[in-house]
């Protein structure tokens, strides 16, 4: 009788799987990229993430800029209570002490030295609007290539402190949060989104 | 009456015990995020930027922290996190549930967290299920929620009574990680009252606003107000579940000693999670709260180390079934 029962189970957890596979299922759960948001430093990839993140809420506590958000049900379900960075409102400091409490390996354990963190932190990589920008508008103004971290390394500044975004930027948002620009004229492109297309 | 028989004097007490560890915890999850908010606070250097109400939070958390610490945006890391999984003095701990439904959603094993619910399991296998009565920051609400229904009964309002079949939550563990593996997302994590609690309360202490996961959490207490006394930890679960097959053959048990039972049925009344004491029947989903050892009136319960439950003993010694038959 018990069998039975559970080879009815089976057989009802194979329909609703099917069921669960369609199409119109898998655009509620999984994130429509709609809000450009950035996961913490040294994250898995975005389908990794989800997998391996037990929505703990630590990276946030332990969080010394309380840069990291969560979503509600904005973004899917499957990101439901994930964390997320948004540049433009607080950036990450690269303090890398989210990736240290992490119990999953969701965000990579690493330590704060620029091997570490160029090596293994991609977050996204800045873009700067040169028509919003006022270096490139003949105004002299260098206030992202001041803020970012990993000066010189990440952003290098041309005649008149016109920023130029090197490979190594590993998309902090500092330059983002910054910019005296309304609306900003240096944006971090995610890397999830980047990969998307 | 044999003095063997007689219960140890400190079982009776131990459900104060309980409610002592089980407020701990609770004032640990209120404390832990504000503590974060004043670290936060100390890190920038910004007490003169800080708004009065800011300015009131940041010296209350000096007052109570300075004894113990040097450097508050240091030292306060040692304790961070929830009862999902949290971070003790740098042994990470977590939820066994969690491991489960990351295991579910990832279809792999990832060994060093693994590894992290290691003393929980272990816990678990000796004692049962005893997160639940004693850790369990959802448990705290769920009894005070209801001594509430108890005293609104009192002033005429009926609480709910309904009884489903127990097993049900066995069947939303399974579903929960069903849906994780399909999905590829923890999703266990968001019908797990627990886990529930410690990120509502750090949503709302230090970014402002509860999240979707409160609204599931009143509708379980008014499940439990309206429908069926305790029903959500009774029916639905899953770390319940999951606790109650790791703890099925558990050392450390309640037994009935039959000679001082005068079968009062005060037991089965306390009992929380609507289990038989008064007929043997603790089964694996006796979470060793101890409740029934503190209200019953002959010491008539104790504790005893052993795999297996009792078989059923028949009516107490003590009882007017018994001292019939024995007339006859």
């Amino acid at each position: 009788m018990r069998r039975r029962h559970f080879i009815k189970d089976l057989i009802a957890g194979a329909v609703a799987s099917s069921v669960l596979n369609s199409a119109a299922v898998e655009a509620a759960f999984s994130p429509q990229t709609g809000q450009r948001y950035l996961r913490p430093p040294g994250s898995l990839p975005e389908k990794e993430f989800e997998e391996r993140c037990i929505r703990c809420g630590q990276c946030g506590e332990a969080c010394p800029n309380r840069c990291i958000e969560y979503f509600d049900l904005e973004n899917g379900v499957n990101s439901l209570n994930t964390p997320y960075i948004t540049p433009r409102s607080k950036a990450c400091i690269l303090c890398m002490k989210c990736g240290q409490v992490c119990p999953t390996g969701a965000i990579k354990p690493l330590q704060r030295t620029a091997e570490d963190i160029i090596g293994f932190v991609k977050m996204g990589k800045a873009r700067v609007e040169k028509s919003l920008c006022l270096s490139y508008q003949g105004k002299t103004c260098g206030v992202c290539y001041r803020a970012c971290p990993l000066q010189d390394v990440a952003i290098k500044v041309q005649l008149l402190e016109q920023p130029v975004v090197l490979d190594a930027c590993v998309g902090c948002g500092l330059c983002e949060r910054s910019c005296i620009q309304l609306p900003q004229a240096i944006k971090i492109v995610p890397d999830h989104i980047r990969a998307v297309g | 009456m044999n003095k063997e028989l007689k219960s140890f004097f400190l079982w009776r007490h131990l459900n104060k015990m309980r409610w002592l560890v089980l407020s701990l915890v609770f004032m640990m999850l209120v404390f832990l995020p504000f503590a974060h908010v004043y670290q936060t606070y100390v890190a920038s250097f910004s007490y003169d930027l800080l708004n009065p109400s800011e300015k009131q939070l940041y010296d209350f958390m000096e007052m109570i922290t300075s004894p113990f610490i040097n450097d508050p945006a240091l030292d306060l890391d040692a304790i961070k996190g929830n009862t999902w999984s949290g971070n003790f003095f740098g042994y990470k701990i977590s939820d066994p549930l969690a491991v489960v439904g990351q295991i579910a959603a990832g279809l792999t094993i990832y060994w060093p967290f693994f590894l992290t619910a290691i003393i929980p399991i272990v816990l678990t296998i000796i004692f049962g299920r005893f997160f639940c009565g004693w850790i369990c920051p959802a448990t705290f609400l769920y009894e005070l929620n209801t001594i509430l229904s108890l005293s609104l009964q009192r002033i005429g309002i009926k609480a709910g009574k309904k009884r489903f079949d127990r097993r049900l939550k066995y069947a939303v563990l399974a579903i929960g990680l069903a849906i994780s593996a399909f999905t590829g997302a923890v999703l266990v994590s968001m019908i797990y009252p627990p886990a529930i609690i410690g990120r509502e309360i750090y949503f709302a202490t230090a970014l402002g606003g509860f999240g979707a996961g409160l609204l599931f959490f009143i509708l379980t207490i008014l499940f439990d107000l309206l429908v069926s006394r305790r029903g959500f930890c009774r029916y639905v679960c899953p770390g319940g579940a999951l606790y109650s097959m790791l703890g099925r053959f558990r050392l450390f048990r309640i037994k009935r000693i039959v000679e001082n039972c005068n079968d009062c049925a005060k037991c089965n009344a306390v009992c929380e999670f609507g289990l038989d004491p008064l007929r043997d029947k603790f089964g694996q989903e006796c979470n060793n709260c101890t409740a029934c050892i503190a209200v019953c009136p002959t010491d008539a319960l104790t504790f005893n180390i052993k795999i297996v439950d009792e078989e059923n003993q028949g009516p107490g010694h003590l009882g007017k079934a018994y001292l019939k038959n024995d007339n006859k």
